[in-house]
């Protein structure tokens, strides 16, 4: 039974970007290149750094090819939505405004149970860690919370706070719903409902097959091997975005690669350190061009 | 004095809860320290804590330090002015020490001679002007094991403060910290009682808490069992609480009420390890078990929400547990679609350690080394088939997807699939506890089998990081080598005919057919001395006394049936007769002092004097009764047969002067001691104990 009040998925990211701008965010799209998280969006990554403050809000879809179920399971999704809020410095009040933002999507903190639970987080492909929790509410975790200490090897001052919603299971929790492809996605004027399995079930079926069964190994890793060169290139012209660009598009092919199970645990190790090292690159090149530019308008 | 009650109250962002933990014990050392360092007097320190608080309560703290008066005496007059009267280095350095100028020097008599001295006078510092200080020392001071920044300030703590209430007696101290400044204000529980509450005194500060729903943590944990039992009562279940979860729940909230919520009966299906491990570690939540020991569909769960919504509460959690389970039961039962054999190819893909090859290997080697544990046990073919069956399937399930997910039932999954796919019942048990023992006082294996495969994969992987040059150092042990060999040790003391150096030589055989090169005699020694140490430590921490430990550690015994027994028989025998073994140890020792080894054993029996051929007579007893005690591994009886030796010994020295200027007769004497000391040899160092009586 979905409950009648409930916030569709598409009101739930309404509500929140509504919600975060009101507390100063800037509403972003999401990064046009697959990643694997929010915190992979330029918006979070390379402006996590510097000393300029910053406050971003926006929805991510995410790639996660070994996560994939053929849409057989309720509960795992190789393709899903992040909703990313990164502000910096961290505001004192960061964990009340986001459990006021709970309340703008159905869910009334003081009517369950919330926890902050350690969780600390660590980015091996982006040489980043920070510490906080995952938030539960009456059991269920929906949510990350991370001060960030470290982003692409470099310290990060002041310190940003990372908050990233997974928005399925908030919806699939709001909308007291058990499967997440029976969320309802949006409804309209009539009453006719749009499910999150009307639009993304196939979806999952044929990414699957594709993440596990399909995609070209040895095209995967000179795509690999592309993009890890055309990041140097970048680099040497001091074009740090679109490098970052590249160490992305390295991060998803090492990922696919991962989900083919076409990695031994020492190559695999060695595809890591090989994105590490073009993303703290990139980082690096970009914190360089910031501080010149900060130099320029000096 | 005049006194008052201190609090400092440093509250946060919610703590994890191993540091908070670490941190409570930490917290009135630190300040305790502190306030001794400054001189101020004070009372108990009580530490209270919640996930978003950790402050500390000290009674009857001084209001001021006492006024003191000290004179310190410093190099003669004549060594601290030159001829001219001018100061010297030695008196300037003096002044710098103590901060004075030279002309603060006054002259004191010690002992006759004059001295230098300057007198410091400290006068009486106010505490309100201490504590301040103190306590920003203190916050800075706490040792998380990581912490972090926030924010635009440098600061580091275990997660962001947000408030410090600081009180002496009912005024507020000044306390900085990371931009926050102190005040009387504590946060109450996030639901129940949100935002500030004043603290009037340090007195007020618990039941300030108490009325914002907040306890502290052995209330909580009180409260928590006590409502655990209550629901126990009335649902006729026995709710198991692990010390680390319960830690953890305790830690993770600051209202507790317990709650009882349900899953599926089709869930009872699947092994209750990964049922239990999924809420426990994965939910926090308890299983409860029925009288009759069978897993029931309830579980229990400490909700730190307001009760009115423990309906809503209790359906969540439920709904979690649900989704936990469904993937629990999904892996196994995906798992039981595969066949062990086919995991088994896989572990060729998995690296055990990078030198030491794969788990596919690391099996191979296993196969072979627990069968000939079977053997050298004296167990009959089947058994040695079962044990070698058992450790080629033993790593198996480390690649299955329940495994995966819920690491720490590796081994007990291995069981349940080996049974599943029809194996013997023994060998599938010993896969299921094949890892035991995990840690100090687990269970071993019930069955030869288990031990044979629990022996051959600890000593597989000490033989192999000692023969690549990795023994275990005091800071990096990544292999548990450590934990490791006290396993092996529990183990074999449960089959005293294994001998661990046979085993050693085996193990380190099989490393060297798969290509490993090293100095196989080197690395043997250096095993076997890796678990003398460990049997040396073992048996100390039974309580044996450290010098006959290294009694018996010098013979080279590394048994561990036969050490510890040789231990606790030495032991008992110095309990009885404390004297006569405390007597026997420094004849031994004097006899060895003299002997002169190049001179043998060789005694010529005719020339002996009456207290010589005693001695001689009595040590060729003791020979032949040491030898038949060992050969039957009756140790006592051995330390018996060296008792005798005592009266002959006694009077030998009492009688008889060894350094005799006739050198036959001295050589015949010292070559009568070394064969005195020649059955001592395999029984026990005598000396090693002589040295501590």
């Amino acid at each position: 039974m979905v409950k009648a009040q409930a916030p569709t998925f598409q009101e739930m990211i309404f509500a929140l970007q509504r919600y975060w701008a009101a507390q100063g965010c800037a509403v972003m799209q999401p990064v046009d290149t697959e990643v694997g998280a929010g915190t992979f969006h330029t918006a979070t990554t390379l402006r996590s750094l510097g000393p300029k403050p910053w406050a971003a809000c926006y929805a991510q879809p995410c790639r996660r090819p070994t996560d994939g179920r053929y849409g057989e399971n309720p509960n795992r999704l190789q393709h899903y939505y992040q909703f990313q809020v990164l502000m910096k410095p961290s505001p004192v009040n960061a964990q009340e405004l986001y459990l006021g933002s709970l309340a703008e999507i159905g869910l009334d903190a003081t009517a369950h149970d919330v926890r902050f639970v350690e969780d600390d987080w660590e980015s091996p492909t982006l040489g980043a860690w920070g510490l906080g929790w995952e938030v539960w509410i009456d059991g269920m975790e929906v949510t990350q919370f991370t001060y960030f200490q470290q982003v692409g090897g470099i310290e990060c001052a002041p310190v940003p706070v990372e908050i990233t919603y997974g928005l399925e299971r908030l919806a699939m929790y709001a909308q007291d719903v058990d499967s997440c492809f029976d969320v309802v996605w949006c409804r309209d004027p009539e009453g006719h409902e749009l499910t999150y399995g009307d639009v993304f079930h196939e979806n999952e079926r044929e990414f699957s097959t594709y993440n596990f069964e399909v995609a070209d190994v040895a095209a995967l890793r000179r795509h690999f091997d592309d993009y890890e060169l055309q990041c140097q290139a970048c680099l040497d012209r001091e074009l740090p975005l679109v490098a970052y660009d590249c160490a992305l598009k390295c991060s998803h092919a090492f990922n696919l690669l991962d989900a083919r199970g076409a990695l031994s645990q020492t190559e695999r190790m060695n595809y890591i350190l090989r994105v590490r090292s073009v993303a703290k690159a990139a980082c690096v090149a970009w914190m360089a061009a910031s501080d010149t530019k900060a130099e320029v308008a000096k | 004095m005049t006194t008052k009650d201190f609090l400092l109250e440093i509250g946060s962002e919610e703590l994890p809860s191993a540091p908070l933990d670490a941190a409570r014990a930490e917290l009135p050392k630190l300040l305790g320290a502190a306030l001794d360092e400054a001189g101020l007097a004070h009372g108990e320190i009580r530490v209270i804590s919640s996930p978003r608080r950790l402050a500390a309560l000290v009674s009857g703290v001084a209001c001021a330090t006492e006024a003191s008066t000290q004179v310190f005496r410093g190099p003669k007059v004549a060594q601290a002015f030159d001829a001219d009267g001018n100061p010297t280095k030695a008196a300037l350095g003096f002044c710098r020490g103590k901060g004075v100028d030279v002309g603060a020097l006054e002259v004191v008599e010690f002992k006759g001679e004059k001295h230098v001295a300057v007198t410091v006078s400290e006068p009486a510092k106010r505490a309100t002007e201490l504590l301040g200080p103190i306590s920003e020392g203190v916050i800075a001071g706490l040792s998380w094991p990581r912490s972090m920044r926030w924010g635009s300030t440098s600061e580091r703590y275990c997660r962001p403060v947000r408030w410090i209430v600081c009180l002496f007696g009912e005024d507020v101290v000044d306390v900085r910290f990371a931009n926050i400044a102190s005040g009387r204000a504590t946060w109450g529980h996030r639901v129940l009682a949100p935002g500030e509450h004043e603290v009037p005194s340090p007195s007020s500060y618990l039941d300030v808490l108490e009325g914002a729903y907040v306890l502290d943590h052995d209330a909580r944990a009180e409260r928590i069992r006590e409502q655990i039992a209550t629901l126990e009562g009335e649902l006729g279940l026995v709710v198991d609480t692990p010390a680390s979860t319960f830690a953890e729940v305790v830690n993770l909230c600051e209202w507790p009420t317990v709650l009882a919520g349900h899953f599926d009966e089709r869930f009872l299906e699947v092994p209750q390890e990964i049922i239990c491990e999924a809420m426990l570690k994965h939910q926090r939540c308890f299983p409860a078990f029925a009288a009759d020991g069978s897993l029931s569909r309830t579980f229990i769960l400490v909700s730190n929400g307001d009760s009115a919504h423990n309906a809503a509460i209790v359906q969540g959690n439920e709904r979690v547990v649900r989704a936990r389970l469904d993937d629990a039961a999904f892996f196994f039962e995906e798992d039981l679609k595969v066949s062990m054999e086919d995991w088994l190819e896989s572990l060729a893909e998995v690296t055990f350690q990078e030198r030491l090859g794969t788990l596919r290997q690391k099996v191979a080697r296993m196969e072979k080394l627990a069968g000939e544990v079977a053997r050298l046990a004296g167990e009959d073919d089947a058994t040695i088939a079962h044990a070698e069956r058992a450790a080629h399937l033993a790593k198996a399930d480390l690649v299955s997807q329940a495994v995966v997910e819920f690491t720490s039932q590796q081994g007990v999954m291995g069981g349940h699939y080996a049974h599943a796919a029809g194996e013997d019942d023994v060998v599938a048990a010993a896969i299921a506890e094949h890892y035991r023992p995990r840690y100090a006082g687990d269970e071993l294996p019930g069955s030869v089998v288990g031990s044979a495969v629990a022996v051959s994969d600890k000593l597989d992987t000490i033989c192999g990081m000692f023969a690549i040059g990795e023994p275990p150092t005091g800071s990096k042990d990544p292999f548990a080598q450590r934990r490791g060999a006290i396993g092996v040790i529990r183990l074999l003391e449960r089959m005293p005919n294994v001998r661990l150096r046979e085993l050693i030589d085996v193990s380190l055989g099989l490393y060297e057919a798969q290509g490993l090169t090293f100095d196989r005699d080197e690395v043997a020694k250096a095993v076997s001395g890796f678990f003398s140490g460990r049997l040396q430590t073992m048996a100390r921490e039974e309580g044996a006394q450290p010098d006959a430990v290294a009694a018996i550690a010098h013979t080279g015994v590394v048994d561990p049936a036969e050490f510890l027994s040789r231990v606790r028989a030495l032991e008992a025998a110095r309990g009885e007769t404390r004297e006569l073994m405390d007597d026997l140890a420094q004849a031994f020792l004097r006899a060895t002092h003299l002997a002169d080894p190049s001179l043998g054993t060789d005694v010529d029996r005719a020339a002996l004097g009456e207290a010589e051929l005693a001695l001689y007579e009595a040590t060729e007893a003791a020979e032949a009764d040491v030898a038949a005690a060992l050969a039957s591994d009756r140790f006592s009886d051995a330390l018996a047969a060296l008792a005798a030796l005592r009266g002959p010994i006694d009077r030998f020295f009492e009688d008889v002067l060894v350094m005799d200027e006739d050198l036959a007769v001295r050589n015949r004497r010292l070559a009568l001691l070394n064969r005195f000391a020649h059955p001592f040899a395999g029984v026990a160092d005598f000396a090693a104990l002589a040295k501590v009586s």
